[in-house]
């Protein structure tokens, strides 16, 4: 047996040494500095970030906008934009952003609850609150408002139904003034040998698109004890009081949606009503989607509406803190914590809510938040559809109510419910089993939170 | 042949030879010399994989036992209502019903396709090397890219196999491949094999040209048909690639996950999940990181148990040329 030759001492010492030092080198440079704070190496200006979710190519260019042309005007902070990676759910990237120990300033908040609860998130001061409508936005259970919203998107309205528009008035149709003419609506268009209706599950949330409608009227009732899962937690109300609106969510599926449904991702939908698939379908993008159904095809005339109540009226869930929301922007604590960071995000965010910021998200195909001078506010209507929108805003049966949990479990109970109902859509379960298992969970998850 | 009168060459015993004088002394002053020459190298690396690999192992199974959401800084003790809650849900075991189809059917599967495929190339005379680098191809694209590739294949409005399907006159057959709840985990399982094989076939062909040509052709003599040479010598010689290849193969199918979470998200419902996606789903979807840890504890005694136990019966089978 050999050995291999061994080099002299001071060479041996000399590489380990080496090691020793590029070992060190690497271990620093995995390590992370904890810190969420820093400032402009080339100047004065506090950097900041401001971390956003992806996926809707309108909302990525109003981010850009934005950011450029508030750095162009502030003399004391630089905003840089982070988009959240697509190709892994929200929450998964979150833990990864909390994992690095890196919060950016200003982030694009869901499931909001847990974040509060974590100790994540700082409160928005009344200096931006101040400036947006108050009916766009709600406190959490400690009194503080934790998200303000990032469009008029929040509260919902954005949940609803695009139609062709030709289509309708070649067949003499119009929009269901109640849910009974929301329900001819879907018969007529079947007895003339189309699909009304394409939506989709291949994701998870896209599965709320056409159930929040069916549901709402149900939810609205519970408005003024805090939303109907509120009064499910208290033993008001259960899950089987929701029997009613998942009758008819399987009726109109098994009945009226393109099939498919369970494997079509939720951008699909536009190229099946661009594409004569279906006459009508879910979104849950407002203007967006028709600002995408505009790309495709500028010819294709495209409207929007919102599946009525009984008597008529249209429930919207305003904005609210609960995970089932479309989100808001919220200041992390860790910009909190450092003085020149949340002097910095406070005015990025009394930015975003002025006038100049509107007119620029507008003039880019987005809808502004509600803000307190919202009528200042130049609105973009060329985008085909864009009026049923607005017509939406001002529509006297616009009825907003609340559904805030303030169980903090409620984004994995949000996430088993919704699951479950594409089971039993799809057949898979019976109603009322899928009753039994949601309130079994509910249970659960109430009790835990 | 009976492979069992061939045994493994026996090591040598008895005492080493005398060393010379003064040999042990030096050997005694090198070896920890080298010995910690080799350590301070392999340290960053250990000391990374330790902190990286083996440390949150181990916290896996602390958190396990707690309610942790993944994100807040403190949780509680739960005890094992988090293995109560596993073991009594009809989703876990779902999921791990799915896991045993798609684990042990891709494995299984993909080793016959792949031994068969093995057999075919072993006898080629010519053009060898393309064949083989086709073979091959599938497992150079990332099993995400694939997945990818297959789902916009097989979406039921727009893909091309129901659209040649419906072009064929054959509309009744188009289906909605990835959202039909009775063949959606069928039809993972064909993409999971299509796209597992490469690996495999090489190891079995590699194996396969190194039986020796003497007992093949000492079997034909004897008068052995294809059939018997393969089933009496090629098939015991080349059991240790078996032993390998079911190993590997049940390993990835324990641990499924990019192809469902691309191709179906667990869905529809939660008719597609496997143990692994179950656990990315309640663990970081759900916030249910000690719930989850908990499942990632059962999923490692079921791969350790599985994997020891399947070892332990391929085992007795191998034979030492």
């Amino acid at each position: 047996m050999q050995y291999a030759k061994t080099r002299p001492l001071g060479k041996r010492l000399a590489m380990t040494a080496a090691g020793v030092a590029i070992s060190a080198l690497a271990l620093a440079g995995c390590a992370g500095t904890g810190s969420g704070s820093s400032t402009g190496a080339s100047g004065p200006k506090t950097s900041i970030q401001f971390m956003y979710a992806t996926g809707d190519e309108t909302w990525n260019s109003v981010v850009a906008g934005l950011v450029k042309d508030f750095n162009a005007k502030s003399t004391t902070t630089t905003v840089t934009a982070v988009p959240l990676p697509s190709g892994a759910d929200y929450a998964t990237q979150m833990k990864t952003v909390d994992a690095t120990g890196h919060w950016p300033a200003i982030v694009d908040m869901r499931d909001t609850p847990t974040y509060i609860k974590a100790g994540k998130l700082a409160p928005i001061p009344s200096e931006v609150t101040s400036l947006i409508a108050p009916d766009a936005f709600a406190k959490a259970a400690d009194g503080n408002v934790y998200t303000v919203p990032y469009s008029a998107l929040n509260g919902e309205l954005g949940i609803n139904i695009v139609y062709n528009k030709d289509y309708f008035a070649q067949h003499k149709l119009s929009v269901p003034k109640t849910y009974g003419d929301f329900l001819t609506l879907l018969k007529d268009i079947k007895a003339n040998g189309d699909v009304p209706l394409a939506t989709a599950a291949s994701e998870v949330w896209p599965a709320d698109q056409l159930w929040k409608p069916l549901a709402a009227p149900i939810f609205a009732q519970y408005s003024d004890q805090g939303g109907f899962w509120n009064a499910a937690k208290a033993g008001k109300v259960a899950v089987s009081d929701l029997r009613a609106p998942l009758q008819e969510l399987k009726t109109i599926t098994d009945d009226y949606v393109l099939k498919g449904w369970q494997s079509t991702a939720d951008a699909q939908t536009t190229t099946l009503l661009v594409n004569g698939q279906a006459v009508m379908a879910t979104s849950s993008a407002g203007l967006g989607r028709l600002m995408d159904i505009h790309k495709v095809d500028p010819k294709f005339n495209a409207g929007i509406f919102i599946v009525p109540d009984a008597k008529g009226n249209i429930p919207v869930l305003k904005n609210s803190v609960d995970g089932s929301t479309a989100g808001g922007l919220a200041i992390s604590a860790q910009a909190k914590a450092d003085k020149k960071q949340y002097a910095s995000s406070v005015e990025f965010l009394k930015y975003f809510y002025s006038v100049p910021a509107a007119d620029l998200m507008e003039k880019a195909g987005w809808i502004s938040p509600n803000i307190v001078d919202s009528a200042k506010v130049t609105h973009n209507s060329s985008i085909p559809g864009a009026s049923d929108y607005f017509a939406l805003l001002k529509n006297p049966k616009l009825v907003w109510y609340e559904n805030a949990p303030t169980f903090t479990t409620f984004s994995a109970f949000n996430t088993f419910f919704r699951q479950s109902r594409i089971a039993m859509q799809d057949g898979q379960t019976s109603i009322d089993d899928t009753i039994a298992k949601v309130q079994a969970e509910f249970d659960k998850d109430a009790a835990a939170g | 042949m009976d492979g069992s009168t061939t045994t493994a060459p026996r090591v040598p015993t008895g005492a080493p030879p005398a060393l010379q004088p003064g040999t042990a002394l030096r050997r005694r002053h090198r070896f920890p010399r080298a010995r910690w020459a080799m350590l301070a190298f392999i340290a960053p690396a250990l000391v990374i994989y330790l902190l990286m690999v083996i440390l949150p192992s181990l916290q896996t199974v602390q958190l396990s036992f707690t309610n942790w959401d993944g994100i807040s800084p403190s949780y509680d003790e739960v005890g094992v209502a988090n293995y109560t809650d596993i073991l009594t849900s009809g989703r876990f075991w779902n999921a791990v019903k799915n896991t045993l189809i798609l684990g042990l059917g891709s494995a299984v599967i993909v080793n016959l396709i792949s031994l068969v495929v093995a057999l075919m190339l072993d006898k080629l005379n010519h053009a060898m090397g393309f064949f083989r680098t086709v073979v091959y191809l599938p497992a150079l694209v990332s099993a995400f890219i694939m997945a990818t590739i297959w789902k916009y294949l097989l979406n039921y409005n727009f893909g091309i196999v129901n659209s040649a399907l419906r072009h064929l006159g054959l509309p009744q057959w188009a289906r909605d491949w990835l959202g039909d709840s009775g063949i959606v985990v069928w039809v993972l399982l064909f993409i999971i094999c299509f796209t597992l094989g490469g690996n495999t076939t090489l190891i079995y062909l590699a194996n396969l040209q190194s039986v020796p040509q003497e007992l093949l052709e000492a079997a034909r003599i004897d008068g052995a048909g294809s059939v018997k040479v393969f089933w009496n010598v090629t098939w015991p010689m080349i059991a240790g690639a078996v032993t390998v290849n079911m190993t590997l193969a049940m390993i990835a199918g324990w641990v499924l996950f990019d192809q469902v979470l691309v191709l179906t998200t667990g869905g529809p419902g939660f008719v597609s999940e496997t143990m692994a996606f179950f656990i990315y789903k309640v663990g970081f979807g759900e916030y249910r990181a000690g719930l989850g840890s908990a499942a990632a504890v059962v999923l490692f005694l079921v791969v350790i148990v599985s994997t020891v136990a399947s070892n332990a019966y391929m085992r007795k089978r191998e034979i030492q040329a």
